[in-house]
């Protein structure tokens, strides 16, 4: 691509975004959504950081099955969506009763297991 | 062109995940995950999943997150979190192995690459109990190993169709579990989130 405007040429950039940038990116995102579930305390966020690293895995399925021309990793994409959403109907049923409970979504209020 | 598209998405995406892991407000962490996920349906769209990209905003960014953005508003936590009790020490300990995690993940990536595209899966390998239709064989990608092909311009790669013709074939029968998968979740979400009128208050705690 010719930017006429810019003084130095522009760094060859390839045609086809390569996979291995997008299983970066995919490692990025998981990372950022580790951090959130080790790091943060309100129920609500920990339970966004865990949908932001299926997001991530999501990414390298769609990825792989770009590389090999395959469609099985839409296909498991599409079991994990289904997965995600059973999984936050059952989550967020069960923070809204130790909401009732406790009224707070601090997870260090949840302790009632610990010896 | 699509380079550029990629880098730019990226940027945002990754700038609003950090946002959303780092916002004391959970409706502002909920507003940026939307904006995280809709980046990822934009990279569906880049790769050639046009289905999976529109399942993405219709499922992901409307259904689980106006779930969820009903929840914050129900609960209407209005307090920051706390400052830590008992996480403290600890706090330093998740952040390096986060990180050690990223560096793991990014080395292996850039030292050896994706792995080279594979022959594809001649035949359902016996495991689906549906003869007909066939099931789905792509053409046998071309040899060469490192070159990235452009499968996602072939002409109805991630198309409905096809991806139907899988998805009803191959995996007829993960796709008649997932229904029982969300039978059981509305049942245990109906069960888990009903009022429980018997329940009296001692030391903080409702318990019967």
């Amino acid at each position: 691509m010719e930017l006429p405007f810019l003084p130095f040429p522009l760094p060859a950039l390839p045609a086809v975004v390569p996979t291995e940038a997008y299983l970066a990116l995919s490692g990025i995102l998981f990372v950022l959504g580790c951090m959130g579930v080790m790091l943060r305390k309100s129920v609500l966020t920990i339970f966004m950081s865990i949908e932001l690293m299926l997001n991530a895995v999501n990414l390298s399925f769609v990825a792989f099955a770009r590389q090999h021309g395959q469609l099985d990793g839409h296909i498991f994409v599409f079991f994990v969506m289904a997965v995600a959403a059973a999984e936050v109907a059952v989550g967020l049923a069960i923070i809204v009763d130790i909401f009732r409970s406790r009224r707070s979504v601090d997870i260090d209020d949840v302790s009632w297991l610990k010896g | 062109m699509e380079f550029i598209v990629f880098l730019t998405v990226a940027a945002i995406a990754v700038a609003s995940g950090l946002t959303m892991i780092l916002q004391r407000n959970a409706m502002y962490s909920a507003l940026f995950l939307v904006l995280n996920l809709f980046c990822v349906a934009i990279f569906y769209v880049l790769m050639g999943a046009y289905f999976l990209a529109v399942v993405q905003v219709a499922v992901y960014a409307g259904a689980i997150m106006v779930l969820i953005l009903f929840v914050v508003m129900l609960l209407n936590v209005a307090q920051p979190e706390q400052p830590d009790r008992r996480l403290g020490v600890f706090r330093p300990f998740g952040v390096i192995a986060a990180l050690a995690l990223l560096t793991g993940l990014v080395a292996v990536t850039v030292r050896y690459g994706a792995p080279p595209p594979s022959e594809p899966v001649a035949g359902g390998s016996g495991a689906s109990a549906v003869a007909t239709p066939a099931p789905y064989v792509r053409p046998a990608p071309p040899p060469q190993s490192t070159v990235i092909v452009d499968y996602a311009g072939a002409a109805d790669y991630g198309h409905t169709q096809e991806l139907a013709s899988v998805l009803f074939s191959r995996y007829l029968f993960p796709f008649e579990v997932t229904s029982i998968l969300l039978l059981s979740a509305i049942l245990g979400a109906t069960i888990l989130a009903r009022k429980k009128p018997d329940l009296e208050e001692v030391d903080g705690v409702r318990v019967k």
